[in-house]
């Protein structure tokens, strides 16, 4: 049985203009020690997705879904202060070190104590020092350090704390939130592979949210393409990655392969992606698709299986 | 290590400051139209003393030397006799010191503690009617003209109900008792300070709170807000122990930059309520053209701003360690 | 143009505060409008000079006099509307010097960087931990009374470096803009840059700053004025409060001591209040709604 198995998930936000679907019925599921990525463009809802896993969504969001079972609990009927403790023990989350995910007047150390203490109100203080003491020699951060303040690390060492602090209650899924962007390309291989390393010892599932198709290809054993609230494609990361069929996974990967070039538009994409508000009748995408038809506009895709474990959401496959 | 060294840093540049402060006054003492001597000699004092203080203040020196005594006597602490005292004003500014700092400090460090809890909570509910009432209070507080709340103050709470002497800072009859001890007269200075520390209170109090609410809202949009939330900490932890301590350093820095605000409002308060403290006796002084006491208050008062100033930024850098660290 | 400013205008009317607070500067600029009447129906409702000859001391509410009279049988509501008038008067035009200065130098520091920053905004520094109202005090212990606009220009000339400050941190964020690169290298001089690219850029929070100096500078000339300090050729509510206050009839005369505090107080409300909303409506960062991906 999965560890998470999402069925048929729809996110909206009510906004002053009208009901704004940022997640349209993706359907997922995470084994064991196994580790999905979502790729996409920026608002195509995958982040929406992984705060919706955390309970962590603002108020004017409503979630509706067949299931979301994790560990067989349903968290959709789960009370909030159930899904509160849930949090961080059960599923916790490595946010991006650009963000201010520290908290700039608190030492590094006392963060992740207070993470610990308030799920094992069994332990005691210097008990939870010793295990944040243990999770610094695991993501390589002199012990020393402890004490210091955000502000005093470097971007890699945040982003090893704050995957530290992910690792405190010892959660079985952990939702990475762009873990590496903004990180220098020595510093973001270097945390990929401690994030490798640590998934194979620790046996953790990861759920991969990033917006680099290389990134996700190198941590993740299934790939899951997303656009426009929406998962277009969704395989094992060797069917996306070396024979992918949607046009926009595609795209994605030709903008991945022409290296070095500025990726502030994706490559061979045009246009913009449809407002989510009122979408477009037929394909979501059939305003940037090269092999866009008739038939895209008009009909609603259907998932096309390419194999048993690959399949694409996109009406010209056949 | 690296805070002291700050603070001497800032202690010059207070020094600096304070010497073109008293630079100018010296000059526009100059430009003013009269004799400077019927200006700081009491025309009622015996020939023999104006003589003597004439002497001391070096004013029948050429201008360049006056300056120089000026100076001078500031620094030795000679300012001249008060015309309506008759004795010299360093003693007089120095025993109304102690009272201004007593009103002052608590008016203030009382207002910003209130002022933190209350506005953290109208932002904690933004948008519900507690938030709207806070709001609308605060912005009343924050306006209301300081002398006219004092005399309402008076009026109702010492005039109509009787519960708080008038004005003053001490009940004669209290202080010439031989009986009454320690107890007693401490009650009798916060009998007659509630009302003044009122209405400082609620001046300061309304623009602490709107500090904090803002801040507040804007700290609770911080990603290190979401981090707490997904830590699966309580809502009250989050709330008092990640957004408000961040929040609350904008209203320490605040407090500093509303200082010379603050002690308009201070000198205000001490006069409506006859406190005998420094910000009355400039206004008192400026009324009866005592001058030699006008000018030690005013920079007196300076350099207590000044002085304050750096405590504020002191305060803010303990608390916040990105500053300390720096 | 136009388009921002009917979209602003929209975002304002839906604004409780910023309504409440136009609404209450309506009924006061209709007050400092209507201040002529009075005398010219009979010059005993002269504010300053104009005495009731039947009444010699402070009288209650009454049909000749709606509020009352102070203690030497003058009109109070005429007084309270002359009043309004001098209010406006003091709080905008130090508002705007005040604003004008803050403004030119701020651009000045912001723009020439350096030394000229520098010692612009050491000044600044300076001049901002002057307690203003203590500062009028001492120079009208040295000059004497001092005239209404004496005092306006001394509230100006030390009321700017709050300002200077915004303006220059604005200033230094547009200098980085291309378009003022852009400007410099097609060779427009420095003055040009300043007034014709920086100007209407920096213009609205300038606005903005300036409905709250007119807070501040209507208090100081009210404080001083109930200190006794006040332009003695001039009625203002400060003044009438020091008059009930310093004639002993605050206790007896509720009337009397009552309306002008409570016009200082609505006045700089309502200008505080259209300022709050004026910075919602101008800080975008203020007005986010909803979520975003």
């Amino acid at each position: 049985m999965a560890l998470l198995d999402v069925r048929n998930l729809s996110i909206g936000y009510q906004t002053r203009k009208g009901f704004l679907r940022a997640v349209d019925s993706v359907s997922f599921s995470v084994e064991e020690g196994k580790s999905l990525g979502f790729v996409g463009e920026s608002g195509c809802g995958k982040t929406t997705i992984g705060m919706t896993l955390m309970g962590l969504l603002p108020k004017n969001a409503s979630v509706m879904a067949d299931q979301i079972m994790y560990k067989g609990r349903d968290l959709l009927k789960i009370s909030p202060e159930e899904m509160r403790k849930t949090r961080w023990k059960d599923i916790a989350m490595i946010f991006q070190a650009a963000m201010n995910a520290l908290n700039p007047v608190q030492r590094v150390g006392d963060q992740i104590v207070e993470a610990i203490l308030i799920h094992e109100p069994a332990l005691d203080k210097p008990a939870a020092q010793e295990r944040v003491e243990a999770l610094f020699d695991l993501v390589h951060i002199p012990r020393e350090r402890i004490r210091d303040f955000p502000h005093q690390y470097s971007g890699g060492m945040k982003q090893r704390a704050i995957i530290a602090m992910a690792l405190s209650c010892r959660p079985s899924l952990i939702i990475a939130d762009e873990p590496t962007t903004a990180l220098d390309v020595i510093v973001q291989d270097q945390i990929l592979d401690e994030i490798k390393t640590l998934q194979k010892e620790l046996i953790l599932s990861i759920l991969f949210i990033s917006h680099d198709i290389a990134v996700v290809a190198d941590v993740c054993h299934t790939i899951a393409v997303m656009y426009a609230g929406q998962i277009v494609e969704y395989g094992k990361r060797e069917e996306v990655f070396e024979a992918p069929v949607h046009p926009y996974t595609k795209a994605l990967l030709g903008s991945y392969l022409t290296l070095g070039t500025e990726k502030t538009q994706l490559e061979g994409l045009n246009g913009e992606t449809p407002n989510l508000i009122n979408p477009p009748k037929g394909c979501r995408f059939c305003d940037r698709c090269e092999a866009t038809g008739p038939a895209c506009r008009m009909e609603i895709p259907d998932w096309i299986d390419v194999s048993r474990t690959h399949k694409a959401l996109c009406c010209k496959i056949t | 290590m690296e805070l002291r060294k700050y603070i001497f840093r800032r202690l010059i540049e207070i020094a600096i400051i304070f010497f073109v402060i008293l630079t100018v006054l010296f000059l526009l003492f100059r430009l003013a139209p009269g004799d400077p001597v019927t200006r700081m000699v009491d025309p009622n004092m015996t020939p023999e003393d104006a003589e003597h203080l004439i002497e001391q203040l070096g004013l029948d020196q050429p201008i360049g030397l006056q300056y120089l005594y000026y100076v001078k006597n500031f620094v030795t602490g000679n300012f001249g006799v008060s015309f309506h005292y008759g004795q010299p004003v360093a003693d007089i500014i120095l025993n109304r010191l102690p009272n201004t700092v007593l009103l002052f400090t608590t008016s203030i460090i009382l207002s910003a503690l209130f002022g933190i809890f209350l506005g953290k909570i109208a932002a904690w509910r933004k948008g519900e009617s507690t938030d709207t009432w806070m709001t609308i209070g605060a912005l009343i507080c924050h306006t209301v003209f300081l002398p006219w709340l004092a005399l309402i103050l008076i009026w109702l709470f010492a005039y109509k109900v009787g519960w708080f002497p008038l004005t003053g800072m001490i009940s004669a009859e209290v202080w010439i008792d031989p009986e009454a001890g320690f107890l007693e007269k401490a009650w009798d200075i916060v009998h007659h300070m509630i009302l003044p520390l009122g209405t400082l209170f609620m001046i300061h109090f309304g623009s602490y709170l709107l500090i904090m609410r803002s801040s507040m809202l804007d700290t609770l949009k911080e990603d290190y807000i979401l981090t707490a939330r997904a830590k699966g900490l309580e809502e009250k932890t989050i709330r008092n122990h990640h957004a408000a301590p961040n929040a609350a350093l904008p209203v320490v820095t605040s407090v500093g930059l509303s200082l010379a605000f603050s002690i308009n409002g201070g000198a205000l308060t001490e006069t409506v309520f006859t406190w005998p403290g420094i910000g009355r006796e400039l206004v008192f002084s400026v009324s009866n053209n005592d001058y030699p006491l006008a000018q030690a208050s005013f920079l007196l008062i300076a350099a207590v701003v000044l002085l304050a100033n750096l405590v504020v930024d002191v305060l803010y850098a303990y608390l916040d360690p990105r500053i300390r660290y720096e | 143009m136009m388009g921002r400013f009917v979209g602003a205008w929209r975002l304002f009317r839906e604004n409780l505060i910023g309504r409440i607070g136009l609404t209450l500067l309506i009924v006061f600029a209709l007050m400092a409008v209507c201040s002529f009447i009075p005398p010219l129906i009979d010059p005993m409702y002269q504010p300053m000079h104009g005495v009731d000859p039947e009444i010699s001391h402070s009288t209650g509410p009454s049909m000749k006099h709606w509020l009352g009279t102070d203690f030497i049988g003058r009109d109070i509501f005429s007084q309270l509307l002359a009043g309004a008038r001098i209010a406006f008067m003091v709080g905008i035009s130090a508002a705007f010097m005040s604003i004008f200065l803050g403004t030119l130098i701020g651009m000045i520091a912001g723009y020439a960087g350096k030394t000229v920053d520098m010692a612009l905004m050491r000044l600044a520094d300076m001049i901002m931990v002057m307690p203003t109202l203590l500062v009028v005090l001492i120079l009208s212990s040295l000059f004497g009374q001092l005239h209404i606009w004496t005092i306006v220009l001394i509230i100006a000339l030390f009321r700017w470096p709050g300002v200077s400050r915004v303006i220059r941190a604005q200033t230094l964020s547009l200098k980085q803009r291309p378009f003022i690169e852009a400007a410099k290298v097609a060779g427009a001089s420095h003055v040009r840059i300043i007034f014709r690219h920086i100007t209407p850029n920096v213009l609205p929070l300038a606005l903005l700053y300036m409905t709250f100096r007119v807070t501040s500078a209507i208090i100081i000339e009210a404080a001083l004025a109930f200190l006794g300090f006040g332009d003695p050729g001039t009625v203002s509510w400060g003044m009438m409060l020091q008059w009930v206050w310093k004639t002993g009839h605050m206790f007896q005369a509720p009337y009397w001591l009552l309306p002008p505090g409570i016009c200082i107080s609505l006045l700089t409300l309502s200008f505080y209040m259209l300022g709050r909303a004026m910075e919602e409506i101008l800080d975008p960062r203020l007005r986010q709604e909803g979520a975003s991906d």
